[in-house]
């Protein structure tokens, strides 16, 4: 006798799942209306001593040495770019490893992972509704922190917003790539903590990447986010950029192809592996 | 005829029994602090990562010809900028800390389910707060050990001061300092998820005591308010006992508001602790989670 099931898979059903995924995460977020305000509070208290700190090396309210790093004495708009990508980098690149770790907690990842719906259509639904907090949270943290701090952005917003698009789809690739790690370590929080620091550290999320101690330098441009924050700036602040900004728009597009690929292939391979170990449920 | 025996209980506390289930509380902590060694990596890491992020800005702000570095020096009289900012990061951290390891640490006991069991036995109940404190003090030293080791090594940060002056700044701070997370601690047990409470405190403290500029900067108002922060003079003794050479004259304005918060923290710590014990043992919150 043969046995078939219930399930019929497509485009439709993959879809609604994804629908599903997100709307979850979107109720238990709004559940908890202080995370909200600690998204908002916590970016802003952390740059609250850098704006100090850049007080104390400024002359009439001009950064003049930052400026011959970056083309801009404006070191607040520079750092609070910086913070919003920082947020949506994040959700992406770590989101959906923690979101793996929360459901192997809660003991629903292996039931999830019974359902007939793509597992990398799992990770992304996981990540919908955080990029939709995310960018609401960051606006109104860049209104408050552009009242307290000033941003004033001078150049083309919509190139810099799709400059970003490549940027966010190619830090799925890393996303996938780390969620098979926590699948196959099951307790990641010191190393995504550590990594997560150091990385937003050397692509330059704070500071120019060229203000770097020369031996950190190759690191950093080895890195494809260092170029992301690069040409996110270079478009919307008019800063001066490592490379002609085409060149990184290209880089970044070519990063997003490697990476998605890669990403995905490291994940299918560990998710196999760990079903042959039988280790989905342990945490 | 009828009898009545009162029941007596077999535990006969005095002082000598406090102290023994001190030790007993100490021993424990510190076992579950060796079992875990995990914690050794983020002892060497984070001292030199989290102090990095504000160096590296500085580094930006100062520009390529160091014409930036030449304001802050005006501004702070600090010739050294690394170790300046190093000493504020790592009282951010201190304080951190504590109040996630002192602050939780009833709460955890709580959340592993011995904690209404413990407060059973017939032993003095703050011990099982001041037992925590014990490996937690060893293990900061440590950190900070580790801290000024790092950033000498790596980035020769020197010393331009004494030893002894610096420890006696941190030892004014240490009873602010636990007083603090001891309150904490009681708060944490009545309203049970307290992490906004973490991130408002460490917050205050990263944005009013000045961890990488001199709170000179602030406005008036921002001044006033982190007068009434214990790590303001915290981080200034230690600045000045560091890269001043100051001597304990220089750092009694230091030293006394730091001594006399620190005997305010403890009185309400020891409080809150007593409060939430009478309050816990009437409404039976001790064993819900």
């Amino acid at each position: 006798m043969q046995t078939n099931s219930l399930s019929q898979p497509n485009i439709k059903t993959q879809l609604r799942a994804l629908f599903v995924i997100a709307r979850k995460d979107w109720k238990v977020f709004w559940r908890y209306p202080l995370n909200a305000v600690s998204n908002i509070l916590q970016p802003i208290i952390w740059i609250t001593p850098v704006y100090f700190m850049g007080k104390a090396f400024s002359t009439n309210g001009q950064a003049v040495g930052f400026a011959q790093y970056s083309g801009t004495g404006d070191y607040m708009s520079f750092i609070l770019l910086g913070t919003v990508l920082s947020n949506f980098i994040l959700t992406v690149f770590w989101g959906m490893g923690y979101a793996l770790k929360e459901d192997m907690d809660m003991g629903v990842l292996e039931s999830n992972w019974l359902t007939p719906v793509s597992r990398i259509l799992i990770l992304v639904g996981r990540t919908l509704a955080s990029l939709l907090t995310t960018t609401i949270t960051s606006l109104i943290m860049l209104v408050i922190a552009g009242a307290l701090f000033g941003f004033k952005p001078t150049g083309n917003t919509l190139a810099a917003f799709l400059t970003a698009i490549p940027m966010l789809l190619g830090l799925y690739g890393f996303g996938f790539a780390f969620a098979a790690i926590v699948l196959l370590m099951r307790e990641a929080n010191t190393l995504v903590d550590v990594s997560s620091f150091l990385v937003q550290g050397l692509s330059g999320a704070n500071f120019p990447v060229k203000s770097l101690p020369y031996w950190l330098i190759p690191i950093s441009l080895m890195l494809p986010l260092t170029y992301g924050f690069d040409a996110v700036r270079g478009f919307l602040l008019n800063t001066s950029t490592i490379l002609p900004l085409q060149t990184e728009v290209a880089l970044l597009i070519i990063f997003m192809f490697v990476m998605l690929w890669f990403g995905a292939w490291v994940f299918y391979k560990v998710e196999r592996r760990v079903r042959t170990l039988g280790t989905l449920g342990q945490h | 005829m009828e009898t009545s025996l009162s029941p007596r209980s077999l535990g006969q506390p005095g002082f000598l029994s406090d102290l023994r289930a001190f030790g007993a509380v100490l021993l424990r902590e510190w076992r579950i602090f060796m079992r875990y060694p995990s914690w050794m990596i983020a002892l060497f890491i984070w001292p030199l990562i989290f102090p990095m992020m504000y160096i590296l800005t500085g580094r930006a702000l100062s520009g390529p010809d160091g014409s930036g570095l030449e304001v802050f020096t005006q501004v702070t009289g600090a010739t050294d900028f690394i170790g300046y900012i190093v000493i504020g990061t790592t009282v951010w951290m201190w304080q951190n800390i504590v109040l996630w390891d002192v602050g939780f640490s009833l709460r955890n006991e709580q959340m592993r389910g011995t904690l209404e069991s413990n407060w059973l036995s017939p032993t003095w109940r703050f011990s099982y707060l001041l037992g925590h404190t014990g490996p937690q003090i060893i293990s900061m030293l440590m950190f900070i050990g580790i801290t000024a080791l790092e950033f000498g090594l790596l980035f020769g940060v020197k010393l331009n001061g004494s030893v002894w002056m610096i420890l006696l700044v941190m030892l004014a701070a240490i009873p602010a300092i636990y007083g603090l997370g001891f309150a904490f601690a009681s708060l944490v047990i009545t309203v049970k998820e307290a992490n906004a409470f973490v991130f408002l405190i460490r917050g205050l403290v990263m944005i009013f005591c000045g961890i990488t500029f001199p709170i000179s900067l602030l406005p008036g108002w921002m001044q006033s308010f982190a007068m009434w922060l214990p790590p303001t003079y915290l981080i200034h003794g230690m600045r000045a006992a560091a890269f001043s050479n100051a001597g304990v004259t220089e750092l009694l304005p230091d030293l006394i508001p730091l001594a006399l918060f620190g005997v305010l923290w403890l009185i309400l710590g020891y409080s809150a602790f007593l409060l939430m014990e009478r309050r816990a043992r009437r409404t039976g919150a001790i064993g819900q989670y």
